[in-house]
C-alpha cells in the first residue's frame, strides 16, 4: 500500500499538469508584454492572445473529464481523500469554471478591440490573459496560499486596464477608487485566512474545512466566526454586496467600458465561486458543512445580505440616469439574487436531496447574468462614438430605428435581465426561486427561505422598471442628435450577437447548461467517479 | 459542575476558557496600564509636571538642523520608479536566499524528491523577472529625464 508521503509526493508532481492550460495563458501574456516593446501592433497583439486562449481551449478539450480520473488515481488503494490533500483539485467546479473563464476571454478580447491602440495593446490584452487563467485557476486551487494567489492574479491586473486605454479624469477617479477599496479587502481576506490557518494548522481548503467541522461538532468556535465574517467581507467586495457595493457606481461610470464589461463579470464570478469553496458547499466536508445554519449565524449574515443588496440595488437603479451607472446598481442587485443560492445551500443538511442544490442555481444565474450583462456592455461600446458619445440613457433615443439589430440585441438583454420567460435571465431567476422553496423549513430559519424568494420576486417587478424604461427611449424617443455615420468596430457586436444567442439559448432550454452546473456542484460526491450525481 | 465542551485554539482541541488562567496576564496589564497614566499624568497635568523653558528646548529638533521649507512637497515619479525596480530585485534576493541555502543541504532529504522540480520553479521565477526588467528598460524607466 502506498504510504502518505508517497500520494502527497504524486499529487504534488501530478499539480502541474491540471494547470496547464493556466500556464499556457500566462506564458502568452508574457510574449505579449515582451511584443509590446518590441513590436507595438494591436492585430499582433490581438492575433497572439487569440492563439494563446485557443490553445489553451484545445488543452482544456484534450483532458476532458480524464484530469477527474487521473486525480483519483492519486490515492487508488490508500485510505487517504485527495481533497485534504492536494494543492490543486480538478474535481467538482474546476471543469466547468475554467471552460467558463476561456469563453469569456474570446468575448472580452472581442470587446478590447475598439479600445486599444497600437501602443497599448500588448499590456491590456496581457493582463487580460492573466485575469483569465487567475478566474479559471479559483474553480480548482484547494490552498488558501494558492487560492489568494488566483484572487489577487485577477485583482492586479485590473488596477492597470482601468487605467490603461482612457486618461481622463473620470478613469483617474475610477482606478484609484477601485484600487484602494479593493486593496482594502485583499488585506482582509489575508487577515481571515491568518486566523483560518492558526485555529485548523493547515493551509489545504479541504482539510481546513474538515477541521473546523469536525470541531463544530462539539462547540463554535468565535474565532472562526470572526474568520468567515472577514473572508465574507473581502468576497463581498468583489461580488458588490451591499455595504461592500460604493465603488461599483463610480468605477462603473468612469471606467473604459470594456474594461467595465470584464469588473461587471469576472470579479463576480470569482467571488461567488470562491465563496462557496471556503464555505465549504462544494465538496462538502464529511461531518457536515462548517458554518451550519442550525448551530451558527452565517446562513443568516448571508439572507440579510441578499435580501439588503438586491433592495438596495434595485431601488437606487430606478433614480439613474447614466447608463452604466444603471448597469452598476443593476449589477448589485443581481448579486443580491445570486445570493439566494448560497444562503440556501448553507441551509441544506448533508442527507438532504433537493433538486437543486441552490449552488448549481447561482452558477447558472452567474452565467446569464455574464452573458446579458456582457452584452449589454458590448452594445454600449458598439454605439458609442466621438461624435456621439453613449452616456447617459437619453443618448439612445431613435436606436430602434437607425440600428434596428442592434438595438433588438439590447432588448434581448434588458428583456433577459427582467427575467421574461424564454431569456436565460428567466430560467436563472427560476432556479434560484425554486431553490429558495424547496429549501426546508426547520428552525433556526424556519420560512425565510420563502421571505427571500418573495422579496426577490417583488425586486424583480421593480427591476423591470428601469430596464424597460431604456427598451422605451430607444424605441418610441426621436434621437436627440443626428445618427452618425463613422465605421464603427464590428466585433463589439459581434460579440453581443454570441451573448444574445446564449441568451436565447440557455433560456429556451435551459438543460444546456443546467446539466453540466448540477454536475459540478453534487451534494453527495461519489469517489473516483466526481461526475456522475448521486441524487437518488 | 459540568466541564464545558472543548473548543478549537491553535493548538488544536482544547479545553474551554477559564479566566483564573489569566489572572497573572490581567495583572500585568493591570501594572502596565497603571505606569503609563503615571507618566502621562505626571508628565501633562498642570500642577504635576515641571515646566522651566529655555529657548533651545522650544525647537522643533532639540539636536539638530532647523527644517527648511514646507515638508509638503512633491516627489518626482522618477523615484518611484526606481523604487520599485529596486524592490523587484530586492525580493528576488529574499526568494532565492532560503532556497539557495537549504538546496544544497542534504539533512532534509526533501531534495532528492523535490530538488528538481523547485530549481525549475527558481528558473521560471527568474526569468519572468528578466522579461519584467526587459520591458521596463524598453519603456526606458532607465532614462532620468
Amino acid at each position: 500500500m502506498k504510504s502518505l508521503a508517497d500520494v502527497q509526493n504524486a499529487l504534488l508532481a501530478g499539480a502541474v499538469h491540471f494547470v496547464l492550460p493556466e500556464v499556457v495563458l500566462v506564458g502568452t501574456a508574457c510574449l505579449l508584454f515582451v511584443l509590446a516593446v518590441v513590436y507595438p501592433r494591436r492585430t499582433a497583439a490581438v492575433g497572439l492572445a487569440l492563439i494563446g486562449l485557443t490553445w489553451a481551449v484545445a488543452l482544456t478539450y484534450s483532458v476532458g473529464s480524464g484530469e477527474t480520473t487521473a486525480f483519483w488515481a492519486f490515492v487508488e488503494g490508500t485510505p487517504y481523500s485527495p481533497h485534504l490533500l492536494a494543492a490543486i483539485d480538478p474535481t467538482g467546479l474546476a471543469a466547468l469554471i475554467r471552460w467558463l473563464a476561456l469563453a469569456s476571454g474570446f468575448i472580452f478580447v472581442l470587446l478590447a478591440w475598439p479600445e486599444i491602440q497600437d501602443h497599448n495593446a500588448g499590456e491590456y490584452l496581457g493582463c487580460l490573459l492573466v485575469m483569465i487563467a487567475g478566474s479559471s485557476l479559483i474553480g480548482r486551487v484547494n490552498d488558501l496560499v494558492s487560492l489568494f494567489l488566483a484572487l489577487e492574479m485577477v485583482s492586479i491586473p485590473t488596477y492597470v486596464l482601468l487605467y490603461l486605454p482612457l486618461r481622463g479624469r473620470g478613469e483617474q477617479e475610477a482606478a484609484v477608487k477601485y484600487f484602494l477599496l479593493s486593496i482594502l479587502s485583499s488585506g482582509v481576506l489575508l487577515f481571515g485566512f491568518s486566523y483560518l490557518y492558526g485555529l485548523t494548522g493547515t493551509t489545504n481548503l479541504g482539510a481546513l474545512l474538515a477541521v473546523l467541522s469536525a470541531a463544530h461538532q462539539h462547540a463554535i468556535t468565535p474565532m472562526a466566526l470572526i474568520a468567515i465574517l472577514m473572508v465574507i467581507a473581502a468576497f463581498g467586495f468583489r461580488i458588490s454586496a451591499v455595504p461592500f457595493q460604493f465603488y461599483a457606481p463610480d468605477v462603473y461610470q468612469g471606467g473604459p467600458t470594456g474594461v467595465v464589461a470584464q469588473i461587471a463579470f469576472i470579479p463576480k464570478f470569482i467571488g461567488f465561486v470562491a465563496l462557496v469553496r471556503v464555505l465549504g458547499l462544494v465538496i462538502r466536508p464529511q461531518d457536515g458543512l462548517p458554518f451550519e445554519a442550525s448551530t451558527t449565524l452565517i446562513p443568516l449574515v448571508l439572507w440579510v445580505m441578499a435580501i439588503v443588496t438586491m433592495t438596495f440595488g434595485n431601488v437606487l437603479a430606478l433614480l439613474q440616469d447614466d447608463l452604466k451607472r444603471l448597469l452598476a446598481y443593476s449589477g448589485i442587485a443581481h448579486s443580491g439574487y445570486m445570493l439566494i443560492g448560497i444562503v440556501v445551500a448553507c441551509g441544506l443538511p448533508g442527507n438532504s436531496t433537493p433538486a437543486l442544490s441552490g449552488v448549481d442555481a447561482t452558477l447558472f444565474y452567474l452565467i446569464a447574468y455574464g452573458l446579458m450583462t456582457v452584452g449589454a456592455f458590448a452594445l454600449i461600446l458598439y454605439w458609442n462614438s466621438q461624435e456621439r458619445p453613449i452616456r447617459t440613457i437619453d443618448n439612445l433615443g431613435g436606436l430602434g430605428e437607425s440600428h434596428p439589430l442592434s438595438a433588438a440585441l439590447m432588448t434581448v438583454f434588458l428583456f433577459s435581465l427582467i427575467g421574461m420567460p424564454m431569456t436565460a435571465g428567466f430560467a436563472g431567476k427560476f432556479m434560484l426561486f425554486v431553490s429558495a422553496f424547496e429549501a426546508p423549513v426547520e428552525p433556526p430559519m424556519q420560512n425565510l427561505y420563502r421571505i427571500l424568494a418573495v422579496v426577490a420576486a417583488v425586486n424583480a417587478a421593480i427591476g423591470a422598471v428601469y430596464y424597460l424604461r431604456i427598451v422605451g427611449v430607444m424605441y418610441l424617443r426621436d434621437p436627440l442628435h443626428p445618427v452618425s455615420s463613422a465605421r464603427r468596430a464590428v466585433l463589439p457586436l459581434f460579440a453581443a450577437c454570441l451573448c444574445a444567442i446564449g441568451t436565447v439559448a440557455f433560456g429556451v432550454y435551459p438543460r444546456l447548461i443546467a446539466d453540466s452546473t448540477q454536475q459540478a456542484t453534487p451534494l453527495v460526491e461519489v469517489p473516483g467517479n466526481a461526475a456522475v450525481v448521486a441524487r437518488m | 459542575m459540568t466541564t464545558p465542551p472543548p473548543v478549537l485554539t491553535p493548538a488544536g482541541l482544547e479545553p474551554a476558557f477559564d479566566l483564573a488562567t489569566y489572572y497573572p496576564m490581567l495583572i500585568f496589564a493591570a501594572v502596565i496600564l497603571s505606569m503609563a497614566c503615571g507618566i502621562v499624568a505626571a508628565t501633562h497635568i498642570p500642577f504635576l509636571k515641571p515646566r522651566n523653558p529655555t529657548k533651545t528646548k522650544q525647537m522643533p529638533y532639540e539636536s539638530g538642523m532647523d527644517p527648511i521649507g514646507s515638508a509638503r512637497m512633491q516627489f518626482d515619479v522618477k523615484f518611484y520608479l526606481i523604487a520599485i525596480l529596486f524592490l523587484v530585485f530586492d525580493v528576488e534576493l529574499l526568494f532565492l536566499y532560503p532556497w539557495a541555502v537549504s538546496a544544497y543541504n542534504t539533512t532534509g532529504g526533501w531534495q532528492s524528491r523535490y530538488g528538481d522540480l523547485v530549481f525549475l520553479e527558481i528558473l521560471a521565477f527568474m526569468v519572468t523577472l528578466t522579461l519584467a526588467y526587459l520591458y521596463a528598460w524598453r519603456k526606458g524607466v532607465f532614462q532620468w529625464r
